[in-house]
């Protein structure tokens, strides 16, 4: 007598109960279907209802796979509301940590006087425009009330290193209050690298500083985009990369690039650049709308469509080099891949819920106003002070994030309870971008349907879906983009 | 030139709120006025200012498909909101946020 039973007899005879989920069209003849956790399943438009009306037969192919990703459970599993539960946990566990990145504008003088320019540079004369000693101390008391056990501080600008001095001063007493602290301290420059010099590098190496900086594509679309006296931007960033990689280490030097209408036509020639320079990846970003990007009506130069055509071609592009062997990433993607192929959240402000403004992310200006983001401040150079939190010298750590300001803009952007967000199946993957929505719209949450930001990333989420769907080696090199070590 | 459409939605089968959010979500195209006639719901469609008739009808084809896509998702919603609020309890309840 066997001492196992028949398959038969483990055949769940009752039907299954659902599971909260959500879906959206993928395209006419599918439906995206997405977990609470944002684990997703794409299925033909007809399974749908037989799923939710529990039509479905058990013996369908498709059952396994709803209930491992906890989509469906059977009567009285505990096992798929417990990872749910650990699974949204995980996701969000960077909130219990708040805010990380402070970012230290030392001074807005620029030596470059790009015409998109999202914070406003001023001449390289100008010291108003630098940060004093004073609003240094005060910042840096508090960034370390934040409770996140990893802070980084970021010097932005202008061009931070025409005001050196204010970065060496701050990272020195940062350092020093920390061997009390002892956070897991990082400090990253975003500088132009035009004028980069040994100084600058011992002290960088001494501190192990990173270097964030600036890449249009080849010179002369750099160059055109990025324009300084000499017309040698381009130069300069190959020259100060060289030095900053022999002198810090190969990637300890990562750069940025800004689409303009100049580069719709070019996306492989700039791909190509970032190639030739040695960079492992890059970040196909769109023009903010702030600062002279608006005045110059930079911004207003090309649509989504354009540019969603620019970064498909990208991508497509970049999948190619992977499939040839050249590992190459596409950084926004990959933050989306991230989201959507594991539990993490990778922390990129613009796609958090609730929006990364002040918790993830809080700015220190020149002139002691504390804003809620980078493109916050840049905001208030045009004007428009409806996110600057209070002054670092006037108000205290509780008053900045407690300000109404802060609250209201996360309270009432928050994605699960806006209207069309709180529906859609690619919620988990998307932000809540209050900043951005009131810098177009003058409202936090925008009607959807109208707003390039949501036309922009539902798209690029679908796109990644359909390629992933489309192709097993995609899906495979995408895998890798979300698990990078 | 402005281009309007009606369409008919039985109150048996269609939620007053689920005609709501295919509207919102038609925003960018048309807009909607809904009415009841104690039977149906009477959902008069009209283009945006400066919309093409093509975009138009598009728009309405896109309607259709979405109030029957919000009908589905409240159907969902509303079986599934005890679980998910369990599921949520589970997911927040020793954050160690709040001292006990």
């Amino acid at each position: 007598m066997s001492k196992f039973q028949k398959l038969e007899f483990y055949a769940q005879q009752r039907p299954y109960e659902l599971l909260p989920f959500k879906f959206d069209r993928l395209n006419d003849n599918e439906y995206v279907i997405t977990n609470m956790a944002g684990e997703f399943h794409v299925i033909p438009v007809p399974m749908l209802e037989s799923i939710i009306s529990k039509t479905l037969p058990l013996t369908s192919e498709l059952i396994p796979t709803l209930r491992s990703k906890q989509f469906i459970r059977f009567t009285n599993e505990q096992a798929p509301l417990q990872l749910l539960a650990l699974k949204i946990r995980t996701r969000l566990s960077r909130l219990a940590e708040f805010t990380n990145l402070h970012i230290f504008v030392v001074t807005l003088r620029c030596d470059h006087s790009c015409p998109y320019c999202q914070v406003s540079r001023q001449s390289e004369s100008k010291g108003e425009f630098d940060m004093t000693t004073e609003m240094a101390d005060k910042s840096l008391d508090f960034v370390f009330m934040s409770p996140n056990p990893a802070i980084k501080i970021e010097f932005q600008g202008g061009e931070p290193l025409l005001n050196f001095e204010m970065v060496r001063y701050v990272v020195l007493k940062a350092k020093k209050r920390n061997v009390k602290e002892g956070r897991d301290l990082q400090f990253v420059i975003a500088t132009t690298l035009s004028l980069l010099n040994d100084d600058v590098l011992d002290f960088c190496k001494q501190h192990n500083i990173v270097l964030s900086s600036s890449l249009d594509g080849p010179m002369d679309l750099h160059n055109a985009n990025r324009p300084r006296p000499g017309r040698d931007s381009h130069q300069r960033f190959e020259e100060g990369l060289k030095k900053a990689r022999a002198a810090l280490g190969y990637d300890q030097v990562s750069a940025l690039m800004t689409t303009t209408d100049k580069s719709l036509p070019r996306a492989r020639d700039i791909i190509d650049e970032y190639l030739r320079l040695g960079f492992d990846g890059i970040f196909l970003r769109t023009l903010s709308p702030y600062g002279f990007a608006i005045k110059t009506k930079k911004f207003m130069s090309y649509d989504t469509e354009r540019w969603l055509e620019f970064y498909k071609e990208g991508l497509e592009y970049i999948i190619d080099l992977n499939k040839s062997g050249i590992r190459f990433v596409e950084q926004y993607s990959s933050l989306v891949l991230t989201k959507m192929l594991t539990s993490e959240d990778p922390g990129f402000v613009d796609l958090m819920n609730p929006a990364g403004a002040g918790i993830a992310a809080i700015v220190f200006n020149y002139d002691g106003s504390v804003y809620a983001s980078d493109e916050s401040r840049m905001l208030a150079e045009m004007g428009d002070q409806t996110f600057r939190l209070g002054n670092i010298l006037e108000h205290s750590y509780e008053e900045i994030i407690l300000s109404d300001q802060l609250l209201d803009a996360l309270e009432n952007s928050f994605t699960l309870s806006a209207p069309m967000c709180s529906d859609c199946a690619f919620e988990p993957y998307c932000g809540a971008e209050p900043v951005y929505h009131h810098a177009i719209y003058k409202d936090v949450v925008a009607r959807k349907p109208e707003s390039s930001f949501c036309k922009r990333n539902m798209a690029i989420f679908k796109h990644l879906i359909e390629l992933m769907e489309s192709d097993e080696q995609i899906k495979r090199i995408f895998m890798g983009w979300a698990n990078r070590c | 030139m402005d281009f309007s459409h009606k369409l008919l939605f039985d109150e048996r089968l269609y939620d007053a709120q689920v005609l709501q959010k295919a509207a919102y979500r038609s925003i960018n195209v048309l807009t909607v006025d809904i009415t009841s006639d104690g039977k149906q719901f009477v959902c008069a469609l009209s283009s945006n200012i400066g919309m093409d008739e093509q975009s138009f009808l598009s728009a309405v084809q896109e309607f259709k498909k979405d109030a029957l896509d919000y009908q589905l998702r409240h159907r969902l919603a509303v079986e599934t909101q005890p679980i998910k609020n369990l599921i949520l309890g589970l997911a927040f309840s020793k954050t160690g946020l709040i001292s006990e």
